[in-house]
């Protein structure tokens, strides 16, 4: 039973991070450049779910819906503050230009929204499930998680192939000149894949704040690890940051139901490092042929 | 023409006598006002730690602490080019290993604060293995794991680091009766930042500072000249490691405990800050970058809260405005004043007699049976030639023959797919492209990598030790009189005239070209490597270019040439090798070369006027009107012009060729046409709307499409996706259009749903050129549509042209087969070297002796 708890909630925690971690992908595709504070964008979707949904008391899917349109004005924010100016210039400052912006959201979060951690309830998250009587220990939420990630994933996807601005994201991936060449507004694209990977960061934090503490720092780890799984994926893979996020997630929740929760930073972060030193383009990354 | 002979360089006003030292321009320690105003500020520290109260002495210690962090970073940000987000944990690993050592192994602090620093040496030489092979997000990424790693290590290890409670009782070290406590470590503190500082001063302008700038700059042309960029990266971090560890050592008794949470995600962010506010790579810096962070909270301190917003937004506004941070904004401020009060600066040059190029005997560098395959992709095949020592090789074959990837063979860039490269009896392959650079194989590249934030001169001072660095601190190598002697004699040998302190990211474009032959022969080779040499050169350039090669090759030195300008080629080399498609053609002397009919074929195409006899050029009447105009069109790549003030009318539903060797500006010109390059002089007109300032998405709405060279379709969409995404700007009726499609190249119907990666070459040509005309073109502008495709297929994509051209699309055509591109035309320039050489009516172009001469060159 504690196995498929773990298993369960850490396909949940999984879900989420193949969520952030495609958001890394997008913006990487079309354009070489990442949001590094992407859990910031995580943080602000949990937050704003909060204000919205138990401050205001408004309801719940209004309350998600408003907070992930403000996330994509946050990522269109982020590309013209943080990435656009310095990708101009050919420099590569914008790495640090992301997480600066990602400590200015988390500080005036922190005075907006307070210091202290709150819990948003829901009645997802209240009673854990049973079956037959026996207890699984894990909350309907974190059985609904994973199959939103996987219905959001799928469903971008589908979009990406099937609408005209879809196709042309993908042109843009593949080859961004002659996508110029068709006429498609590249820089549009990549202000627009920004927004798209806040919203994915928004939603990953709105599904996940009844179940942690919501305040303004807990996107941070959460950002990173999600970074480290868009790297063992590959970043420029869609499919392969999503299955490298389920493992990483699986493997967490196995490793604090075993060796207890302190360890999961030290091996997981461990195991970035090993794979990068074995494999530098990520576990299904393809390695790239050097430029002379 | 022996304006090149050192003997006659001429004599400038700023002459100084051999026996003078000339380097007086050479500043003892870099940046003197900056060096000086950082000691002044840490003796002015020094000063008020005696004076102050305790609490104030803290943030002084703790402001020395994060500029000796930031001066280590400072290596690793500033000189090498990474970026590291994880040395919080070296800074914790210092402290706990001197808490630990003091509080439970019954050290003094003398013993076990050395021992702290020989720690993080070693951890971060370890970590550098995995972190160094990767770049970017993916090196921050490595950095960040690692601090994460250590601060829950940390956690977890309760039994020797006390898990979260931490060690308390740390005690510090004491200078004697006077000085104690936090007092006795902010004098430690302060001097040995000052150490630090000192060390960097040494490092940052001796051999290792050059070096580590140099694989910044251009790793690939580091190795060229025998650096090898791991070891020297590894180097930056290690000594970045061991300064961040030896500053934790001194936090732990200056706080009196450790625990995990002093050493956070965050405190890693201020680290980087630190270096970011007072300017990467530069001296004075993060000594000012540690006064800003460390000192501005406290005069905050009732806003404890808002450190991190204040630290936040500066940060945002240093990487706006101020890139080069505080230092970078007084430095600029300092030239302003300085202009103002002596004018120009007066850095010394010098003119140098005749240069002493080393007479030995040089090897023979032999390819046998060399072949490349990328994927399944031939790139090379069963290519054997020899490069005899003293004597001009040239490598020529049309586009994609295969020239650029037997240059990165021969050095070792990439390993052969097969066959054996040896110099003398030295076999070469397998070899990194350092160790082949250290046995003698020197090369410049098709667009020049120079190492642009160092000198001219130290750009071929490095070079001149061949990877040899000498100890870490030294600047024997690179600083002494004999170095920089023999590399401004080398300078001026290879005919660069400009001043020899200007940092090389200035240079006009002939000037990086010389300076790049010049840190070739610094190396003193036995073989030297040029890619397209005269790319891009004026034609009195490309005069004193052939001048120096023979003169490098009357040296002794074996030259390869692999270039596309034919008269260059046909004039200097002693021995030219053909190839094409990767296979041998042809050898022997250029007279040779130039008659071998199998080689006229390969560049001119089936020439002969038989493919003109079936079209007639009566088509050509003036009085269409003018679909696109160019006029004055001048552009290029840096300082060096392209495009020469190109004309070009094409009138409506005519079909104009584009004739040239490659190299001539033809793709230059179809970049700038469609809005890929910019900015360009001059006008272009399309039917009447000037398009020259318009962005690409305009000019293709406005009706200027481009199938552009290699296809470039989107190989992993399907090839019906691909024809939707030409209608991108214009939807309507899409679904007939795709139709009409589909009729004319009956064979993309067959292959609607695969894959367009997966078509052949022919099919993703006539899949590009549907693509194309489903943005609906008024002008269809085709760069090199034949260019790889087998000879069947060609004619068929040229039936599809002629019919289009016959339906009354206007056309532009750029092709190396000029025949082809001639029989489909009705009126034709011919460029050479970015000019308009010739122009007229196809017929009159194919007989024109000016089209064979921009081809094969000749007179």
């Amino acid at each position: 039973m504690l196995v498929l708890s773990a298993l369960i909630s850490g396909l949940g925690l999984g879900s989420m991070y193949g969520l952030m971690a495609l958001g890394f992908h997008v913006t990487y595709a079309v354009s070489g450049t990442v949001n590094f504070a992407q859990g910031s964008s995580m943080m602000l979707g949990a937050v704003l779910t909060f204000a919205f949904a138990q401050t205001l008391g408004w309801p719940t899917g209004l309350a998600i819906l408003l907070a992930l349109l403000l996330c994509a004005a946050y990522g269109l924010l982020v590309e013209a503050l943080a990435v656009r100016p310095f990708v101009k210039r050919g420099s590569d400052a914008w790495l640090m230009a992301t997480v600066a912006m990602g400590i200015v959201l988390d500080n005036v979060v922190m005075f907006s929204f307070g210091k202290e951690p709150r819990s948003l309830h829901s009645s997802l998250a209240q009673t854990p499930m049973e079956i037959g009587g026996l207890g699984l220990g894990v909350y309907p939420l974190q059985i609904i998680i994973p199959v939103v990630g996987l219905c959001l994933a799928a469903g971008v996807h589908y979009l990406s192939r099937q609408t005209r601005w879809g196709t042309a994201m993908l042109a843009v991936v593949q080859n961004r000149d002659a996508a110029r060449l068709m006429g498609i507004p590249v820089q549009r694209i990549v202000a627009g894949a920004f927004a798209l990977s806040a919203v994915f960061a928004g939603v990953a934090g709105a599904l996940i704040a009844p179940l942690v503490n919501v305040h303004s720092e807990m996107g941070t780890v959460f950002g990173l690890k999600a970074f480290a799984v868009a790297i063992l994926g590959g970043i420029g893979s869609a499919w392969g940051v999503i299955v490298a996020g389920l493992l990483f997630g699986l493997l967490e929740a196995l490793i604090s139901a075993t060796l207890g929760s302190g360890y999961t930073q030290i091996i997981s972060f461990a195991l970035v490092i090993v794979a990068l030193a074995v494999r530098p383009n990520g576990l299904f990354g393809r390695a790239q042929v050097r430029k002379v | 023409m022996n304006n090149l002979n050192p003997d006659t360089t001429r004599q400038t006003d700023s002459f100084v006598s051999e026996s003078k030292p000339v380097f007086a321009g050479q500043p003892g320690l870099m940046r003197p006002w900056q060096f000086a105003l950082a000691l002044a500020i840490l003796a002015g520290m020094l000063v008020l730690a005696g004076l102050l109260n305790n609490y104030y002495v803290f943030v002084l210690a703790n402001v020395a602490l994060l500029a000796m962090v930031g001066i280590g970073l400072n290596v690793l940000m500033g000189l090498s080019g990474q970026v590291s987000f994880g040395h919080v944990g070296f800074y914790a690993i210092g402290a706990y290993v001197v808490a630990i050592l003091t509080t439970r192994a019954g050290f003094g602090f003398w013993g076990a604060w050395p021992l702290a620093a020989i720690v993080c040496a070693a951890i971060g030489a370890l970590l550098a293995i995995p972190a160094l092979r990767v770049k970017g997000p993916y090196l921050a990424m490595v950095t960040i794991a690692f601090g994460f790693i250590v601060e829950h290590s940390i956690v977890e290890m309760s039994s020797i680091t006390g898990g979260q409670n931490g060690i308390m009782d740390v005690a510090g070290p004491s200078l004697g009766e006077w000085l104690k406590g936090e007092r006795a470590i902010a004098v430690i503190a302060i001097v040995t930042t000052a150490l630090c500082l000192v060390a960097y001063a040494l490092l940052s302008r001796g051999n290792w500072g050059a070096a580590l700038r140099a694989v910044r700059d251009g790793e690939i042309a580091s190795e060229s000249i025998g650096l090898n960029p791991l070891i020297i990266k590894t180097v930056a971090f290690v000594v970045s490691a061991v300064f961040a560890g030896l500053a934790g050592g001194l936090y732990a008794p200056l706080a009196g405990f450790v625990t995990p949470s002093s050493f956070g995600f965050i405190q890693s962010i201020l680290f980087v800050l630190v270096v970011m506010i007072g300017g990467a790579g530069t001296l004075l810096g993060p000594i000012l970058g540690a006064l800003i962070v460390g000192v501005l909270p406290e005069l905050l301190a009732r806003f404890e809260d808002v450190r991190l917003l204040i630290f936040g937004v500066l940060l945002l506004v240093v990487l706006w405005s101020a890139p080069n941070g505080v230092v970078g904004l007084l430095t600029q401020f300092w030239r302003l004043v300085a202009r103002k009060l002596i004018g120009t600066t007066g850095i010394s040059e010098y003119v140098v007699p005749v240069p002493d190029l080393e007479r030995r005997v040089r090897r023979t560098l032999r390819a046998e049976a060399l072949s490349m395959h990328f994927g399944g992709v031939r790139a090379v095949t069963d290519l054997s030639f020899t490069v005899r020592p003293a004597a001009i090789t040239s490598l020529i074959g049309p586009n994609g023959a295969g020239k650029s990837t037997v240059i990165n063979m021969l050095s070792g860039f990439y390993v052969p797919s097969g066959g054996r490269i040896f110099i003398d009896e030295v076999e070469l392959r397998g070899k990194s492209a350092y160790s082949i650079a250290r046995l003698g194989i020197a090369r410049t590249y098709q667009t020049s990598q120079l190492f642009g934030s160092l000198s001219v001169l130290d750009n071929v001072a490095l070079a001149l030790p061949c990877g040899d660095l000498d100890a870490l601190l030294s600047d024997y190598q690179i600083r002494s009189q004999k170095a920089r002697w023999r590399a401004a004699r080398l300078l001026r040998w290879c005919g660069f005239e400009g001043r020899l302190q200007q940092p090389a990211s200035g240079l006009a474009h002939v000037d990086r070209r010389l300076v790049e032959i010049a840190r070739g022969m610094a190396t003193d080779p036995d073989v030297l490597l040029l890619d397209e040499p005269a790319a891009g050169l004026s034609r009195e350039d490309k005069e004193r270019l052939a001048l120096l090669l023979r003169r490098i090759a009357e040296a002794g030195i074996g030259v390869v040439l692999v270039e596309h300008d034919m008269a260059l080629v046909m004039d200097i080399s002693d021995h030219v090798v053909v190839i094409d498609a990767g296979v041998f053609l042809a050898s022997g002397s250029p007279a040779e070369v130039q008659n071998n009919p199998e080689v006229r074929r390969a560049y001119l195409g089936e020439a002969g006027s038989a493919a003109l006899d079936g079209h007639s050029s009566a088509r050509v009447t003036d009085n269409a009107p003018e679909a696109l105009r160019v006029s004055g069109l001048t552009t290029g790549y840096g300082a060096e012009p392209v495009l020469h003030a190109v004309d070009i009318s094409v009138r409506n539903g005519h079909t104009v060729a584009l004739l040239g060797a490659n190299g001539a500006g033809k793709t230059t010109l179809m970049r700038s046409l469609i809005g890929l390059h910019r900015p360009i002089l001059g006008s272009i007109q399309l039917e009447a709307i000037e398009i020259s300032v318009q962005s690409t998405e305009q000019i293709v709405s406005l009706g200027l499409v481009l199938v552009p060279e290699g296809r470039q379709v989107f190989p992993e969409l399907s090839v019906l996706d691909n024809i939707r995404l030409g209608a991108f700007l214009c939807p309507e009726d899409r679904d007939s259009r795709i139709e009409g499609m589909l009729v004319r190249f009956p064979r993309l119907r067959e292959r609607l749903h695969q894959r367009a990666g997966l078509l052949s070459g022919g099919e993703q040509q006539m899949l590009a050129i549907s693509r194309a005309l489903m943005s609906k073109p008024r002008v269809l502008i085709l760069d090199e549509p034949s260019l790889g495709l087998a000879p069947k297929i060609i004619e068929e994509l040229f039936q599809a042209l002629r019919q289009l051209r016959d339906e009354g699309m206007t056309l532009v055509v750029v092709d190396q087969m000029a025949a082809l591109a001639l029989a489909l035309a009705d009126e034709a320039y011919v460029f050479e070297s970015g000019h308009v050489v010739a122009h007229g009516t196809a017929r009159e172009i194919a007989r024109n002796p000016a089209l064979a001469k921009a081809y094969l060159g000749g007179h």
